[in-house]
């Protein structure tokens, strides 16, 4: 049961990971980060709305100030440019929309006060998420749009690198003292948790031992697990049954075909990016949910997580979004089986050993083709 | 023009005491600069007072090896390593388990037993090298044969593997390793009749586990980092100077050209991995072996990896010069900024990242700072002839 | 006439459901000068990759110098005497124009990596000799004064002959040019004529020729073989292909216009 919750939550990192390559064909390494900036960003705002516990950080009056920066600076970019050029400059909207982005955000914010103040738990913690996956679209935007669009006909090692600089960019500008520092906090418990059932079992049983453990059925379990198979299932129906994902899958089949047809392919590129942030930044929240402590943000153990998000859609086939969500589960499955009958210590032998056996396996992945070099 | 090559090969050029001597002068000269930074340089440092100079000249040593080799898989062959630090582990642990258990099997403690090359400045005698200076020159060979086994191990999935898929497995490879070591036990011997008692082949498994391997004698000196060091960059250079390097490098530019013009090209990916791992493991046990630190596999991870890599990348890709001083700056620049310590990643990401957007190919590229080239676009004065149609 | 060095029969390659290459069959010696033609998609790439072991024939013999190549790695067939260049020009752009010649010679060298490493003295002439067939190779090729370019920087014309010389530093028993005339003016393209010409006089050399520019195929080819849809619909003199009834037919209204002094005249 644990090993589904867990394993939904890697799936809803990996398909960040996979539809970014599956577009670009270059590995995000900075997704991972986006997911620990998820998981903080649910934390900082849970204290701006007024849950009481841990150390607050200080990051939520510069997120203000930023908004309001960069919308002054978007408003008067556009107004030189209505005067100068006659027509508001594209930069400029960009500005307007993330800060109109931001704003709507601390709205939500004040939303999510009022709620807890009126004892409305479960749905503050609901809007708490909505801010939180807001906030990391705009940073996937940006990060998109500022480090990786330029980069777009570059070799993929240096798409690669670049991906790594931005990864230790965000780990270690999240570290800084006035962002979330470099302590870790405690995560208030923004969703109720409790035994639902319990299940057979061997009477006395120990961990580590080849015993079989009760099996207990957790609310929180049940939640996250189901809240990431809700938006995995929507990112399914939007990707395969909808016009826009018609046009990502077009761009990822063949980009420069796509803009001939009058895809948008710098809207569609975008838009993926802005939608993996968002999956990435609801683990986070559910991850913060499930396991109470925060790591700092360049603590080793949030870049593993992400690691074995990735492993997870190489294994299910990178690229391939039901391959991701497959992956996911088997990872997160691999590692509960590891966990229980084994050592915690060993699980990520496990679960590296089986990412280099698939690729020698099968280099594509399970659900994944290879791609053969036209010469 | 089908003589070629044979018939040449068999011409005299010079005579054979000339070509003898810039064969091995070079090696000569290599032994003999660290020499001289040992008995010379670092006594003059500590009396300065400037013992922090000569303990930064050590790990500079260091990270010339890890850099200059990680250049030889990422620069040259243009394959992607995100695991190197996983190499200098296998190579740190395999030379500390051989000293420790070595020191006390056959000297009877972990004492440092070294001669003059390996002392520090302070109250130095005796001969220039002991035996404890074999066994531990003898380890750091150990340490980069293991290595060069596991970069073998690595390089094969190459046969299958194209540029990122093969850069994940060296990513999973490096954490199997860091994984695995740490989850030992944690336990170290340390009384000697113990040890003796305990069978060669259990005395691996002591190797102190996610603690951390402590105790061990201290013999990384200027000599031997620099030794190492130095020959790593001959060796580096003298493979990219010749047609084999020339083989590297075009893997790196078209590797379905290069298939077609005859380099077998897994063979030569593999053969760069095997090459950069032997140095990396020789540079871990040189890392093991340093004042002050203490062994622990959870230092090796991928962001011991992510620091090498950013000096191969900011010195540029395939430059062994580049990696060189990238490897200088990069060790000097942290304990300059040591007061602002919290934004040094942050100032090394964005320097990461505007390179890539601006000077993609790093700082000097595929050029030596010695090249022709370099000096043309240095001084400005490039003279590209345009001409044809 | 000489033994064959390149003799291919049967020689089948399927795609998906696509026939790209049926029952493809070549035989060249030393010094034949033979060319490739059809329309677009008609396979010629497809077999110069399967000759060179870019891809692995579902069917057919393909032999060198009397032994099978076909299934081998391409570096293993490269080192056994097939060179080629490519349509979508490969050099190695970082690589000097000098470097990239010398860079093919690597096939034949002899003396192992330590002995680099070490500068042994049958290495440093090794290296000596190789610098030296570089050079010549690329004085015959008009290359001599670009010789410390970046190979990336070279005009096209230049870049195409470049492939030429790297291919031709393997000392290949067969050459296979994909299109060396492609994007040439006039001018370059009659001294490419007489480049390809004194190349298979000078190095006996067995060319293959892809070419869509029908002059210069017609010109120079002594035999020609016609592939349209993966089969081979002719083979012969240029002057029994131009009056070929099935090759007038696979070209005109496909490429009439491009083949102005071949099909379309007959």
């Amino acid at each position: 049961m644990d090993g589904l919750a867990v394993g939904s939550l890697y799936a809803l990192i990996a398909l960040g990971y996979t539809m970014v390559y599956g577009i670009l064909k270059f590995i995000n390494f900075a997704h991972s980060d986006i997911f620990v900036l998820g998981a903080w960003m649910s934390y900082t705002v849970a204290l701006c709305a007024g849950w009481p516990q841990g150390q607050p950080t200080h990051i939520a009056n510069w997120v203000l100030f930023v908004l309001v920066a960069v919308g002054v600076a978007g408003g008067v970019y556009a107004l030189v440019g209505r005067l100068r050029l006659g027509k508001i400059p594209s930069g400029a909207w960009t500005l307007l929309l993330v800060s109109g982005w931001g704003f709507s955000a601390a709205g939500l914010v004040l939303v999510a006060r009022a709620l807890f103040a009126a004892d409305q738990k479960l749905v503050a913690g609901g809007v708490i998420l909505l801010v939180s996956m807001l906030t990391c679209g705009v940073v996937g935007f940006s990060l998109e749009r500022l480090a990786y669009k330029p980069l777009r006909k570059a070799p993929r090692l240096n798409v690669l690198i670049t991906a790594i600089g931005v990864s230790l960019f965000l780990q270690n500008v999240g570290q800084l003292d006035w962002m979330f520092g470099t302590r870790p906090q405690g995560m208030p418990a923004l969703l109720p948790d409790k035994v639902l059932a319990t299940f057979g079992g061997t009477p006395g049983a120990t961990a580590g031992s080849w015993d079989v453990q009760p099996i207990q059925v957790r609310l929180l379990d049940v939640i996250a697990g189901g809240t990431s198979i809700i938006l995995m299932l929507a990112l399914d129906r939007l990707v395969f049954h909808t016009k826009l994902g018609r046009a990502m899958r077009a761009v990822s089949f063949n980009e420069r075909n796509a803009a001939l047809m009058g895809i948008p392919v710098d809207k569609v590129i975008s838009f993926t990016f802005v939608l993996g942030a968002m999956l990435a930044a609801a683990a986070g929240f559910l991850f913060g949910q499930k396991y109470s402590g925060l790591g700092q943000p360049a603590a080793a153990i949030w870049v593993l997580l992400g690691l074995k998000a990735f492993v997870a859609a190489v294994v299910g086939g990178i690229g391939n979004i039901r391959g991701a969500m497959l992956g996911g589960l088997l990872i997160g499955l691999a590692e509960m089986f590891v966990k229980a009958y084994q050592s915690p210590a060993v699980v990520d032998i496990y679960v590296f050993g089986i990412l280099i056996f698939v690729l020698l396996v099968r280099p594509g992945g399970l659900l994944g083709r290879v791609g053969v070099e036209k010469v | 023009m089908r003589h070629g090559v044979d018939q040449h090969a068999m011409q005299p050029g010079a005579s054979s005491l000339t070509t003898l001597v810039r064969a091995w002068a070079p090696v000569l000269a290599c032994l003999l600069l660290a020499v001289v930074l040992q008995m010379v340089v670092g006594p003059l440092l500590v009396s300065a007072g400037w013992d922090f100079a000569a303990k930064l000249l050590l790990d500079i040593g260091i990270n010339v090896i890890l850099a200059v080799s990680l250049t030889m898989v990422n620069g040259f062959t243009g394959q992607f390593s995100i695991g190197h630090a996983a190499f200098m582990a296998v190579g740190a642990y395999v030379a500390a388990g051989i000293v420790y258990y070595g020191s006390f099997r056959l000297f009877g403690s972990a004492e440092m037993a070294g001669g003059l090359l390996s002392s520090a400045p302070e109250g130095r005698q005796g001969a220039w090298l002991t035996r404890g200076d074999a066994l531990f020159g003898l380890s750091i060979l150990a340490g980069g044969v293991a290595s060069a086994g596991c970069g073998y191990l690595v390089g094969l999935p190459s046969l299958r593997l194209r540029g990122d898929y093969l850069a994940i497995v060296t990513l999973g490879f490096g954490e199997i390793v860091r994984v695995l070591i740490q989850s030992q036990t944690t336990e170290t011997l340390y009384d000697p009749e113990e040890i003796a008692k305990t069978p060669l082949w259990q005395l691996p498994k002591y190797l102190g586990g996610a603690l951390g391997f402590s105790g061990l004698p201290f013999y990384t000196s200027l000599f031997w980092v620099w030794v190492f060091a130095l020959l790593t960059v001959l060796v580096a250079y003298r493979i990219k100077s010749s047609t084999y390097g020339r083989a590297f490098l075009s893997i790196r530019e078209d590797e379905i050209a290069s298939e077609a013009m005859g380099v077998d090209t897994t063979r030569y990916k593999v053969r760069a991995f095997v090459i950069s791992a032997f140095f990396a493991g020789c540079a871990g046990a040189l890392f093991a072996h340093t004042v002050g630190v203490q062994l622990n596999a959870g230092e090796l991870g991928f962001v011991k990896s992510f620091d090498i890599i950013i000096m191969v990348v900011l010195g540029g890709l395939g430059s062994i010069s580049g990696a060189f001083l990238a490897a200088i700056i990069l060790t000097i620049l942290p304990e300059l900024l040591r007061s602002v310590s919290e934004y040094r990643m942050v100032a090394y990401a964005t320097a990461l990242i505007l390179m890539m957007l601006l000077r993609p190919q790093g700082l000097l590229g595929v050029r030596e700072i010695w090249d022709k080239r370099t000096w043309r676009w240095l001084t400005g004065s490039r003279t590209r002839k345009r001409g044809g149609s | 006439m000489s033994a064959l060095v390149l003799e291919a029969s049967g020689v089948c390659k399927t795609f998906g459901g696509l026939k790209a290459v049926q029952s493809f069959g070549i035989s060249l010696a030393g010094g034949d000068l033979k060319g490739l033609i059809g329309p677009n998609g008609a396979g010629k790439t497809t077999v110069f990759n399967l000759l060179t072991g870019v891809y692995t024939p579902d069917e057919g013999k393909i032999a060198l110098a009397g032994r099978s190549i076909a299934g081998k790695r391409p570096s293993r067939i490269a080192a056994g005497g097939m060179a080629r260049t490519f349509q979508n020009i490969r050099l190695f752009g970082e690589l000097s124009v000098l470097d990239n010649v010398k860079l093919a010679c690597h096939v034949r060298v002899k003396h192992s990596m330590w002995a680099s490493v070490l500068r042994t003295p049958g290495s440093r002439a090794e290296e000596r000799a190789i610098e030296g067939k570089a050079r010549g190779l690329l004085d015959l090729f008009d290359l001599a004064d670009r010789a410390d370019e970046q190979g990336k920087n070279l005009p096209y014309g230049d870049q195409r002959r470049l492939e030429i010389a790297r291919a031709l530093a393997t000392d290949p028993k067969v050459l296979l040019l994909d299109e060396p005339a492609a994007g040439m003016n006039p001018q370059e393209k009659k001294e490419l004529r007489d480049l390809i010409r004194r190349v298979r006089d000078e190095f006996k050399t067995a060319i293959l020729l892809i070419e869509h520019d029908m002059g210069l195929v017609m010109e120079i080819c002594e035999r020609i073989t016609v592939l349209d849809y993966g089969k081979t619909i002719a083979e012969g003199t240029p002057g029994e292909i131009q009056n070929n009834p099935r090759v007038i037919e696979a070209y005109l209204g496909v490429e009439a216009a491009d083949a102005p002094s071949g099909a379309s005249n007959a």
